[in-house]
């Protein structure tokens, strides 16, 4: 035989380490700092209190235009010469809203990351936002929310989203808005944003090689000129579920394949279940070889992928599964998937699936944290969750260690397989009359 | 601004390469990096979709799915279990010129592995069975649905394939194969496939991270030392082709799509090529970023590109003179014929007004940041050696990519948009909208 039979052992294992932090305090701002040593490229963000929960009803997507409307010429210099200078460094902004926070991140060579945070944070705090360039980038924003929203998914992520917190409800509208709102965003509108939310002083964080980069000048950089106190933590909006499951149809005709967007309300970040929630959604449909996975594409062949999770965010989370299915087989898709919730919830998981869960999110905080953005993306985690600097290490103790019983006792709470909503973007014509024969639960069409 | 400007670059790659081929032909390359506790195992097998003949479309890239269905001693479904149940993240990408498997692991699972990748390198056919093929057969059509069919434009690099190489050239057809070879492929077709072209002399392995070379040749030749080359493996069909094109071609798609959208597209240089790092180069100053020309003249002066859709760059293959790609997307009210205008004035302004420095400096900024985030993982670097092991025979030349970027010149960007962007040689592909059919 030319191949070895036996499949060798692990080798010794190094112990674990996240890179050392640093802090300093300059203008009213914190700098965190992770040393990366050799490393030649450097990541930088500046995260504001400033997410898309601040926005005014009706007008959600308000901060996304401001996102855009920041590059457009700042107090010192016009657009063009912005874009050079920035690219001349090798950086390029990243702007960027979530439910809680605005970042606007850059990365670059070591000798040029200061220079870039400066640029940075002069588009940030001292934007032109001449009104005829909000109004510019508004309307391009409505057309690339449109071009966005012709593609699979976003419609039905949008009626999940509306059936889960309300359509009336922030929450329960698309974070970067939708085309409707956006285009009611005006140049005050942004302006105000502008003033209320970006000019606080906020944090910078930094991923590179500490050795070399100077923590006081880039935060002197990323703080000067800003004010004002942080803001209160607000409290969480709690987990109501529905009581039957319901579809919500989304027509999209023609289509080849289903998108289903499945899921229920779960809780909010800080949740004492994290980590057993998150093992269980792991289980259930993170690893390649997770149930949904095995069964959906590995057995079934009905798509390409299927993933299930949790999302959460500092005032609310959720549960959700997200495929394209294949439209002959949507239906029997449907049934399966929730087959698989409803058994992990009511039996739990297996020492054998829990054990590769367990490593493989361990692994994972060494594997997919080389790089400087991986890190500053870590570091946000921490800011914005108020985690201590060891947090690292400690969740991955916790993942190895953490007892099955307890992992099935988050899914046995915090999974609802009857108090799903299914949404399934597809071709109405051909799918409707199955789904309703189904029984699976009152099929509604979407208002969207 | 007061930073110092970046020192002069002398080489892309600063970490040692060291470098040992086994009996059997397997190159083996190892990369040591102390300083996370992580390594890369990645294997190039040179083969891809260049290789299938008519009829065998997409045969490649279902393939590369039936490896990570159980080999001799890995049982279905274990290989993902095993990477990922121990701390792993694994992948595997076909494309016109070559397959690449991959896998990042904490360094104590090094051994594991490469024993993974030995067993399904030499002892795949064993394990093939009809259902799997069946099974992956369906997933690979369901991944066509997905990124293809079901996506606005989303064929539109299936269609600029088959604009850009003539019938019967190794890049007319699209890497992902059309369904109905793909409904034909036969279990013996893939089990002849792999004893073709899966042998240790078609391949290279890549250790990058934290393992000593002594180690990574020791445990490569413990596995995959036994493995028995192939004695003649199969070239890919003849490729004759010169680039650029001598005539113009057009295709129009009316479709479910939002905005008119044109692709313009040339055939250039082979990756690899002093030509082809010139082409890199234009297409920086071109089309990437806020300062590009294309973005600073059609999405931010005359205003007829949407500025979220606008950009250009090579693809880059290797095995015959590889595409330029230039794409926008008109904004509201603005008709395809004032896009075309647009854009062909601008990739046209490459030849008649010559790049200034600043225009140069900021696309080779660019370039060097993009260069160096590749490099950023150990995954990045062990792709990296890879592809210059197998495509040009010496991993360590991977290290004069980004120094030959950035010594290209304005005149050499000229010289390129003169050779390879001149219209009579331009593909051009173009989207409207079907609510568009009438008024037309």
């Amino acid at each position: 035989m030319t191949l070895i039979a036996t499949r060798p052992d692990a080798g010794d294992a190094r112990p674990y380490t996240f890179p050392d932090l640093q802090r300093v305090t300059v203008d009213g701002g914190t700098v965190i700092g992770a040393h990366l040593p050799g490393q030649l490229l450097a990541s930088a963000m500046l995260l504001l209190d400033a997410g898309a929960a601040h926005e005014t009803s009706g007008r959600e997507g308000t901060a996304t235009v401001l996102a855009k409307s920041l590059e457009e010429g700042t107090a010192e210099r016009d657009s063009a010469a912005y874009a050079i200078a920035l690219e001349s460094l090798g950086a390029e902004l990243s702007p960027g809203v979530d439910w809680d926070t605005f970042r606007a991140g850059v990365s670059a060579p070591v000798p040029q990351l200061l220079d870039a945070v400066r640029l940075a944070a002069e588009a940030v705090r001292t934007p032109r936002l001449d009104p005829d360039d909000v109004n510019r980038v508004r309307d391009d924003e409505v057309t690339a929310l449109r071009m966005d929203w012709a593609q699979p998914g976003p419609r039905a992520d949008a009626a999940l989203r509306a059936d889960l917190f309300g359509a009336a409800e922030r929450f329960g509208r698309p974070m970067h808005g939708d085309p409707a709102s956006v285009s009611e965003v005006t140049v005050e509108d942004v302006v105000a944003f502008h003033r209320a939310w970006l000019r606080r002083p906020g944090v910078l964080l930094v991923a590179g090689d500490l050795d070399t980069l100077d923590l006081e000048a880039l935060g002197a950089a990323a703080f000067a000129g800003t004010g004002g106190e942080p803001l209160a933590a607000e409290a969480p909006l709690g987990v109501p579920v529905r009581a039957e499951r319901r579809i919500i149809l989304v027509d999209r005709p023609g289509s080849v394949q289903s998108t289903l967007r499945i899921g229920h309300r779960a809780p909010e970040r800080a949740t004492p279940d994290y980590v057993q929630m998150t093992l269980a959604a792991t289980v259930l449909g993170g690893a390649f070889t997770s149930r949904l996975n095995h069964l959906i594409r590995e057995v079934k062949g009905y798509t390409y992928g299927i993933r299930g999770s949790y999302a959460m965010s500092r005032r609310f989370g959720r549960f959700e599964v997200a495929a394209g299915v294949q439209t002959a087989v949507t239906v029997p898709a449907i049934i399966d998937t929730i087959g698989e919730i409803a058994r992990t919830q009511e039996f739990g998981v297996s020492e054998d699936e829990l054990a590769v869960a367990r490593s493989w999110r361990a692994g994972q905080l060494s594997v997919e944290m080389q790089t400087p953005g991986s890190i500053v993306g870590a570091l946000s985690t921490l800011v914005v969750h108020g985690l201590p600097d060891d947090y690292y290490p400690t969740l991955r103790a916790e993942y190895l260690e953490t007892p099955l019983a307890d992992v099935s006792a988050a899914a046995a709470e915090h999974l609802q397989p009857h108090g799903l909503t299914l949404v399934v973007e597809g071709d109405a014509a051909i799918i409707r009359d199955e789904l309703v024969a189904a029984k699976i639960g009152e099929v509604v069409d979407a208002q969207i | 601004m007061t930073s110092p400007s970046a020192p002069a670059v002398e080489t892309g790659y600063p970490w040692p390469i060291e470098t040992t081929r086994l009996a059997n032909g397997l190159q083996v390359v190892a990369s040591e990096d102390r300083t996370a506790p992580v390594v890369c195992v990645n294997l190039w097998y040179d083969v891809g979709s260049r290789h299938e003949p008519a009829g065998q479309t997409g045969f490649a890239h279902l393939f590369e799915h039936l490896m990570f269905e159980g080999s001799a001693h890995v049982a279905k479904t274990e290989h993902m279990r095993l990477v990922q149940g121990n701390g792993g993240s694994l992948n595997a990408t076909t494309n016109p010129d070559r397959t690449n498997y991959f896998e990042t692991m904490p360094a104590e699972h090094l051994e594991l592995a490469l024993w993974l990748e030995a067993d399904r390198m030499g002892g795949l056919v064993p394990a093939l069975t009809q259902e799997t093929l069946d099974n992956q057969r369906e997933v690979v059509k369901n991944e066509r649905r997905q990124r293809y069919d079901n996506v606005p434009y989303g064929d539109a690099w299936l269609r600029l394939l088959a604009l850009l190489y003539p019938v019967g050239h190794p890049y007319h057809h699209a890497t992902i194969g059309s369904m109905e070879d793909l409904n034909a492929a036969s279990l013996d077709t893939f089990k002849a496939f792999h004893q073709q072209y899966y042998a240790p002399n078609n391949a290279v392995l890549t250790v990058a991270g934290d393992a000593s070379p002594a180690d990574v040749f020791a445990l490569a030749e413990k596995y995959f030392g036994l493995l028995e080359p192939v004695a003649s493996i199969p070239p890919a069909p003849a490729n004759h082709l010169t680039a650029p094109a001598a005539t113009p071609a057009r295709e129009t798609v009316t479709a479910a799509v939002p905005a008119p959208r044109l692709y313009l597209a040339h055939r250039t240089h082979p990756f690899g090529t002093a030509g082809y790092d010139a082409i890199t180069v234009l297409a920086a100053v071109l089309g990437n970023g806020r300062g590009s020309r294309l973005y600073q003249r059609l999405a931010d002066g005359a205003r007829i590109a949407q500025p979220d859709y606008i950009g250009s760059y090579g693809v880059d293959l290797a095995h015959a003179p590889a595409p330029l790609i230039i794409t926008a997307t008109a904004k509201d009210g603005v008709s395809v014929e004032t896009l075309e205008e647009g854009l062909s004035e601008v990739v046209g302004s490459l030849v008649t007004e010559p790049v200034t420095p600043e225009e140069l400096s900021r696309a080779k900024a660019l370039l060097t940041t993009a260069w160096w985030r590749q490099v950023s993982t150990v995954g990045g670097r062990a792709d990296t050696l890879s592809r210059y092991a197998t495509q040009f025979g010496d991993p360590g030349s991977a290290a004069y990519r980004l120094p030959q970027w950035l010594a290209v010149t304005a005149d050499d960007v000229t010289e390129a948009a003169a050779y390879a962007l001149r219209p009579e040689s331009r593909v051009t592909l173009t989207y409207l909208p079907e609510s568009n059919e009438e008024a037309a």
